[in-house]
């Protein structure tokens, strides 16, 4: 599947854009595997169990070579909630690229099959992707170009 | 730009894989969104009907093999990228192409 992800990047760069939904699973990284994954964004809730899984990834997809590595908070419910996974993080050297708060219209919007985006545009979920967007397009500006991303990829 | 959403099932990746990848897809970008979790489910959050999602044909594992070439492993396509594409990648909403991989692909760990 990662091969895949790497051979699309070939031809055109810079405005072609690959994103894979994948589970976190260490046995299924590898260098070969990730090699051109240029950011990885560990989704996690505020429990320990899932702040577990970003401290077990992200150490992981960095010695494997991706550059950017964020965690996303997902499913906040308070300032509490957000303190942790803050605290967590800034504890392991890993960077927060996003915080999602919980949001009701995510269940809804799953229960009708529909497309959060179509079935509430406007909803803080939605803005805060459009921030984590506003953070790749920054962050990543300069790794269009055919495996020439300056990283010397050594895999 | 090559971005890997990770993360435990029923974390909300699936969700914010979508809505990023539709964002994206609205700022001009040309996103391919690739669905490699076992339990497949970015087709529906990407807004795509079922009817369409029922025609598309997913990714074989055989698309893929390991290369060893002394320590090194790599993965390597078996077929062009534009054939695959072709072949199995479906258009959804804003433009966004999504292609879903078959099951766990063990051939590829280590």
């Amino acid at each position: 599947m990662r091969g895949l992800l790497g051979e699309l990047a070939t031809g055109k760069q810079g405005e072609e854009v690959t994103i894979t939904d994948m589970e976190a699973s260490i046995e299924h990284m590898s260098r070969a595997t990730v090699r051109h994954v240029e950011a990885m964004l560990i989704v996690t809730e505020p429990y320990f169990r899932s702040l577990e899984t970003v401290g077990r990834i992200a150490p992981l997809a960095q010695e494997l070579g991706i550059e950017h590595v964020w965690a996303v908070a997902n499913k906040v419910r308070s300032a509490r909630d957000e303190e942790i996974i803050h605290s967590y993080c800034a504890d392991h050297g890993i960077e927060v690229g996003g915080v999602v708060q919980w949001d009701e219209a995510i269940q809804e919007a799953d229960r009708e099959g529909r497309a959060l985006l179509d079935y509430e545009p406007a909803a803080p979920a939605v803005v805060s992707v459009e921030r984590i967007a506003d953070l790749l397009e920054r962050e990543m500006v300069g790794t269009g170009g055919n495996g020439s991303s300056g990283r010397g990829d050594q895999s | 730009m090559k971005i890997a959403v990770a993360g435990k099932g029923g974390s909300g990746k699936t969700t914010i894989s979508a809505t990023l990848a539709r964002v994206l897809a609205r700022r001009g970008l040309r996103v391919t969104a690739i669905d490699g979790d076992p339990n497949p489910n970015l087709g529906v959050a990407l807004g795509m009907s079922q009817q369409r999602l029922g025609n598309l044909t997913r990714v074989p594992k055989e698309i893929m093999e390991v290369k060893e070439e002394g320590e090194r492993r790599t993965l390597v396509l078996t077929r062009p990228v534009e054939e695959i594409t072709a072949e199995y990648a479906t258009t959804g909403p804003d433009g966004v192409n999504l292609m879903v991989m078959t099951g766990v692909d063990h051939a590829g760990a280590g």
